[in-house]
């Protein structure tokens, strides 16, 4: 513990991740204020950067990109109600109304105050539960992990976008994706078309960059020319103490809820805000606000989607299983700097592992000042003609996509991966479920081979394996869960 | 069932298909590398037919709740489609920077952007900014083109 705690204390003893932390900061808090531009886009546009960097640097820029960002977004969608990230969608339902009756400055107060909190919350549960449920997953074997794998897949029905079917089909998809090139045990070469780039398969962050930055480029093509006009804010104020005796409550329960939501595989944010405000209306004495300016709206919907970030960690760093779409970047950023995830991360590497952790803290601490101080600025940026803006993360997407290993196939399947990103979200199916499927798919299989091995070909073994049995029911549940639910729904 | 709701299924049948067609076209690996595990083909082909499967419930749920119809997609998407295979083109014949500003020039225009010294210093600015960035501080080295060659020598 007191390692941990002086891993954590020694980020701010390193004046070049300070500085590094406050630049990711304001480039976070601007990617979450640009229209379209999420944290998941941002962090996939930025990891080609991060390669340089050393490994706790590197992921410390992902990791406060993805906290900022996810804040950021509540401050256009208090200023112009449009919300900068999805998970700041059930933001605008208070905020922008309060904003109109001219109090823009108290929502974005309440938004920055019950986002620190809820992020601080989620990575102090993270810096307890990861490590508890690392020395669980030391003891997984091939059995256990794949069952484990398809639990984090079978999640996927449950992400709010899409529908169940359709996002296990990109699920599918993305695991299929995932078998292209060379089977690792026996060497067959699959779906490779004798194309020997293709030989280890495809990179992971060609085809991130594609899903997300290059398909949601097309999907914003679709608003060319449209204007947004901006509301006036004085100045950004800390809520009062009646306020504060107003939404503690409503805090505390969407940190609660926030982190649980992160912690599910493949649930992230998005979901996670939508609860959290849904139950501080079911809880609050003043439904009646709800929707036309109540402050506990805002604090419901924030404390829960930052806190959402914390506790999308604890999956990806413990079990190598993304928590949501921005964790599947950090994920991939770990693999590329050789950090593996996994519960030997917390053994082997446990001082990064802290300082990682430590730096998200800091990052939550950052963004509330420059939330404070800085907000009518960045919401200044938001402003940007979307004809200047996308052209140029279409530069960035290509250019960076191509760093990564000098070879122009790795842009063509940006674009290949944009394109059918971008009509698969057209027809409705979410572009993360082929984003966890393609990460989850070597996983899924490799395991299931071992676990064959294992029991000499006799697949029902896994069943009779405790944990693994476990993760299998679960599993069931989680494909099944939402079908249930919607049918209990609908006979009340 | 309208005709256009056939189409998200029939696609990803025809897929689904294409896949086993072409798995099974794969190499078998000798049993004394494979062991008790399984043929590089068995998983491809698992993981479709668990498509085919979820496709025909897909299916029937179209078939309860009849998906809304989508509206056709503006000028602007089509064009930007139009010009990543432009980028494409130019890549492969000219010059990876000359197709990257090119494209984001004509984006901004595509995209609405009316002031073309806007637009113009936007798409030139930009690459060279990047080129900037990525030759000297990340030391990557570019695909020769036109420009390129010019200035690798």
């Amino acid at each position: 513990m007191l390692e941990a705690l002086q891993a954590m204390s020694s980020v701010i003893l390193d004046p070049f991740l300070l500085l590094l932390i406050f630049a990711t900061t304001i480039i976070g808090v601007i990617i979450g204020v640009l229209p379209g531009i999420g944290a998941t886009t941002g962090a996939a546009l930025l990891l080609p950067f991060t390669l340089t960097m050393t490994p706790v640097h590197a992921i410390t820029v992902l990791a406060t990109i993805y906290v900022s960002a996810t804040f950021a977004g509540s401050i256009t969608a208090i200023l112009i109600n449009t919300p900068g990230t999805s998970a700041a969608a059930a933001t605008t339902f208070d905020n922008f109304p309060l904003a109109q009756r001219g109090e823009a400055g108290r929502a974005l107060g309440v938004a920055v105050v019950s986002s620190t909190v809820g992020g601080i919350f989620s990575v102090i549960v993270l810096c307890i539960a990861a490590p508890m449920l690392a020395r669980v997953a030391y003891h997984f074997r091939p059995p256990e992990y794949f069952a484990l794998t398809l639990f984090g897949l079978s999640m996927l029905a449950s992400i709010s976008y899409g529908g169940a079917i359709k996002n296990l089909i990109g699920g599918v998809f993305g695991v299929w994706v995932a078998t292209i090139g060379a089977e690792p045990t026996t060497g067959i070469e699959r779906f490779m078309f004798g194309n020997y780039d293709l030989y280890e398969g495809l990179s992971f962050v060609p085809v991130f960059i594609g899903l997300f930055a290059m398909s949601e480029l097309l999907v914003q093509s679709k608003k060319a020319n449209q204007i947004a006009s901006a509301i006036t804010m004085k100045a950004v104020k800390l809520p009062t103490i009646e306020d504060y005796k107003k939404i503690w409550k409503t805090i505390v329960r969407s940190c609660g809820i926030g982190t649980f939501i992160g912690i599910l595989p493949a649930e992230g944010a998005t979901v996670a805000s939508m609860i959290g405000y849904a139950e501080a209306r079911r809880w609050s004495k003043n439904k009646e606000e709800f929707g036309k300016g109540s402050i506990e709206g805002i604090a419901g919907a924030e404390s829960a989607n930052n806190a959402a970030t914390g506790g999308a960690m604890v999956p990806t760093m413990v079990l190598g299983i993304p928590g949501s779409g921005t964790t599947a970047i950090i994920l991939v950023g770990l693999m590329v700097h050789g950090l593996r995830p996994g519960p030997y991360l917390f053994t082997e590497q446990v001082d990064k592992v802290y300082q990682i952790f430590g730096a998200m803290i800091l990052a939550n601490v950052m963004f509330l000042v420059m939330g404070l101080y800085a907000a009518k600025l960045f919401a200044r940026i938001s402003l940007v003609p979307i004809s200047i803006l996308w052209p140029i993360v279409f530069a960035f997407a290509v250019v960076g996509s191509y760093s990564l290993s000098s070879a122009l196939m790795d842009v063509w399947i940006v674009l290949i991966f944009g394109t059918i990103g971008f009509f698969a979200r057209r027809h409705g199916f979410a572009v993360a479920p082929i984003a966890v499927g393609f990460i989850l798919g070597e996983m899924v299989e490799t395991n299931l081979q071992n676990s064959l091995k294992m029991f000499e070909g006799q697949w029902w073994m896994i069943l009779t394996q405790p944990l693994a049995a476990l993760f299998l029911v679960l599993a069931v549940l989680g494909l099944c869960g939402p079908m249930i639910f919607g049918m209990l729904t609908r006979r009340k | 069932m309208k005709t256009s709701d056939w189409i998200v299924p029939g696609v990803i049948t025809v897929f689904s298909c294409v896949v086993i067609y072409l798995s099974l076209q794969l190499d078998l690996s000798p049993p004394m590398i494979v062991g008790h595990s399984m043929q590089p083909r068995a998983f491809p082909i698992f993981l479709m037919v668990i498509n085919l499967i979820l496709i025909g419930l897909l299916t029937y749920q179209f078939y309860k709740n009849p998906p809304a119809s989508i509206p056709l997609e503006p000028f602007h998407t089509w064009g930007t489609i139009i010009l990543l295979i432009v980028f494409y083109g130019l890549t492969v014949a000219a010059d990876f920077f000359l197709a990257i500003a090119v494209v984001m020039f004509l984006m901004c225009i595509l995209w609405g952007e009316k002031r073309i010294p806007v637009a113009l210093s936007t798409a030139l600015v930009t690459p060279f900014l990047i080129f900037v960035l990525f030759d000297q501080v990340l030391m990557i080295r570019f695909p020769r083109g036109i420009i390129l060659d010019w200035y690798y020598g």
